[in-house]
Parts: C-alpha cells; sequence; structure tokens
C-alpha cells in the first residue's frame, strides 16, 4: 500500500489551515510516518503536482489522500477522519466524522 | 451491471446534458440498491419520475423530530398517492438526547445548525447509506449557486463510501431549475407540499425553515441568522478545522 497526501497552498503563500491541522494530528498520533509522501497544490500554479493529482481525481477540496494498493487499485479519502479509521486504524468516533463530512460536504444540511 | 464496471466520470459527462429521467434509468438499472432521498419538498418529481421506470423504488425520508407537521402530512399523502413505501428514518434518541439535555431543543440558534443537523440528519443518512449500493437526491445548481454550481449528475460519494464498498451518489435534477420542477409538478399532477403554497421553497426542520419574499433566494429561508458563509462552506472557503481537534 501506497499513501499519499495532497496538501494545499493558498493563493497568498501561506500553507492551508486545516492542511496544516491535519498534518500536525497526524504528527502528534504518531501515524505520519505512514504517509508515503506528501505533495502540494499550489493555487499559484495549476501545474503543481498536487494540482495535477487533484485534477486526476476529480476533487476540489484539500487535503485529500491516495491510496493505492498492492493490486493497483486506488481509493480517494477527502473525509480525513474517515481515512484515519479505515486505513490508518485510528481512533474517530462518528460524531466527529459527521460533522467533519458536514462541513466538506457542503450540501448534507439540506436534504 | 457490476458496480466495479460503473466509470463515474465517463458517465458524468455523458449524462450532464441529459434529461433527469435518462439520469434516473441510469441509476435505477445500473445498480440494484438504490435509494432515493425525499425531503418532503420538491424532490416528489424524483418519485414520480422513477415510478414510471421501476415500480419497486425505495424512497426514505430523514426525521428529524423537527420537521413542520405538513411535511409530516405531505409525506403520508406521497406514501399513499404513490402507494409506495416510505423507510422514514429517526434520529438515534440518545444522541439527541444528550445534545438536548447538554444545549437544550434551540441550540443552533446560537451554535449554528451543524451539530443539531449532524446529529438529527446526517447521521440518521449515514446508517442508511451503509445499506445502499447508490442513491439520489433532489440537488440543483441553481439552489445554491455558490456552491451547488458544480453538482455533477452523478458522483462517487466519497464521503459516505466504506472501505471495501464504493456508494454513488446521482444528482438528476441538478441541470434543471426551479422553474422546470414546478412545471413538471404541475404538468404531471404531482402532488406537493402545502407550504409551497405559502412562500415556502426550500423546506427542513421547523424551527429553521421560513417563507421568503419575491426576489429572495430560496437558500434566504433557511438559517437566516447565520453568516451565509457559514450555511454552506465553499470549496475554496476556510477549510474549516478538523472536528474533534482543538
Amino acid at each position: 500500500m501506497r499513501i499519499t497526501m495532497v496538501k494545499k497552498i493558498l493563493a497568498d503563500g501561506s500553507p492551508c489551515r486545516k492542511c496544516a491541522e491535519v498534518e500536525t494530528r497526524l504528527r502528534d498520533s504518531g501515524h505520519l510516518n505512514r504517509i508515503d509522501s506528501i505533495v502540494i497544490a499550489d493555487e499559484r500554479d495549476p501545474d503543481s503536482e498536487g494540482q495535477k493529482l487533484a485534477r486526476r481525481h476529480g476533487v476540489e477540496l484539500a487535503p485529500f489522500f491516495i491510496v493505492e494498493q498492492d493490486d493497483g487499485s486506488t481509493r480517494v479519502y477527502t473525509i480525513f477522519l474517515r481515512f484515519l479509521r479505515e486505513v490508518l486504524q485510528g481512533e474517530a468516533n462518528a460524531s466527529d466524522e459527521v460533522q467533519e463530512i458536514m462541513e466538506r460536504g457542503p450540501n448534507l444540511d439540506f436534504l | 451491471m457490476s458496480v466495479t464496471m460503473f466509470d463515474v466520470a465517463s458517465r458524468a459527462a455523458e449524462y450532464d446534458a441529459r434529461a433527469p429521467q435518462d439520469i434516473l434509468r441510469l441509476a435505477l438499472e445500473s445498480f440494484e440498491t438504490v435509494g432515493i432521498s425525499f425531503s418532503g419538498a420538491e424532490d416528489v418529481v424524483l418519485i414520480d419520475m422513477a415510478l414510471k421506470i421501476r415500480p419497486d423504488i425505495r424512497v426514505f425520508s430523514l426525521d428529524t423530530g423537527r420537521l413542520h407537521v405538513e411535511t409530516y402530512r405531505f409525506l403520508e399523502q406521497v406514501r399513499k398517492h404513490y402507494h409506495i413505501d416510505i423507510d422514514v428514518l429517526s434520529p438515534d434518541a440518545a444522541g439527541v438526547e444528550k445534545m438536548v439535555r447538554a444545549k437544550g431543543l434551540f441550540s443552533f440558534y446560537q451554535e449554528g445548525h451543524k451539530e443539531c443537523c449532524g446529529v438529527r440528519k446526517v447521521l440518521p443518512l449515514r446508517r442508511k447509506l451503509a445499506t445502499l449500493d447508490a442513491w439520489v437526491t433532489g440537488q440543483r445548481k441553481d439552489q445554491s449557486p455558490g456552491t451547488r454550481a458544480n453538482v455533477p449528475v452523478v458522483e462517487e460519494d466519497r464521503a459516505f463510501s466504506a472501505a471495501g464498498r464504493t456508494l454513488f451518489k446521482f444528482n438528476p435534477l441538478a441541470n434543471w431549475s426551479s422553474k422546470q420542477v414546478w412545471h413538471y409538478i404541475r404538468s404531471n399532477d404531482v402532488p406537493s407540499n402545502e407550504l409551497h403554497q405559502r412562500g415556502f421553497i426550500s423546506i427542513g426542520c421547523e424551527p429553521c425553515t421560513r417563507p421568503v419574499l419575491p426576489n429572495q433566494h430560496e437558500r434566504e429561508g433557511r438559517w437566516w441568522w447565520e453568516e451565509e458563509t457559514m450555511k454552506e462552506c465553499g470549496l475554496h472557503a476556510g477549510n474549516p478545522a478538523v472536528p474533534g481537534k482543538t
């Protein structure tokens, strides 16, 4: 299994807040070494590697994680807590995960 | 069709300009377990359309416990009109009790609606979606141009997929306008929620929904006390903090 984390640099050159928080959380929980590579999606550079990956996988939010399995299959995670729970076997409670889903999926509360 | 054979990107492009009925047919013929999400509002057109394609459709509604009585009456009207079962989903009682005990019955007016919606709506939705291959929503681009401008007619639902199980989400009305929806309702004698006759366009929970005036956008009738940016998180707006992280 190979894990790629894509994090974003904003148009003003600053790091995206959520990306930084996620990276800190991965580091604090001892999971950061499970990430094989971290690439940058730079809002100022549409040809940055992260921007290319975002386009290829149809992702519009950062951070996101690309998990490539040994059998060649690939799964993209845009919900960090789901990634933490399913891939890293970390702890994430359902309520927190739902809050993240709502923040990342802005249409759900209108259902 | 095998789920693994469903090429979502090419289907989204192929069906983008197609009629809602074609998109519904794609969903209903491609997957065995497809659930139609029915909010008790204009999305009733999906039920009318789907029944003309496949009589054994699965319809579910999220009963938050705070809906208007008119919406409950409408759910019942639709059930009888179409002779269908509607799977009415309730929130977890312990979760609601815990939230209400700690914060009262109207915490959303002070703290925003996300926590309440999470407990009453999204957790039950998550439970339901775990049983489906695909689901259908009435989301339209014109409902909130700021954040729904990119609603595709079909997408992989990355929020609710699970390990080893990909969930697909169909939005057959994505490219329709409200005017087109109402033309369909009137042309096909589709029943509608009586709240629409009283100025309600977007209908949700009773404390969080109000009628709008002419020329007001329908979203102005929902969570009007919150900042616009709190209602829907823009695709590049803010990248909110990680839940559970202080």
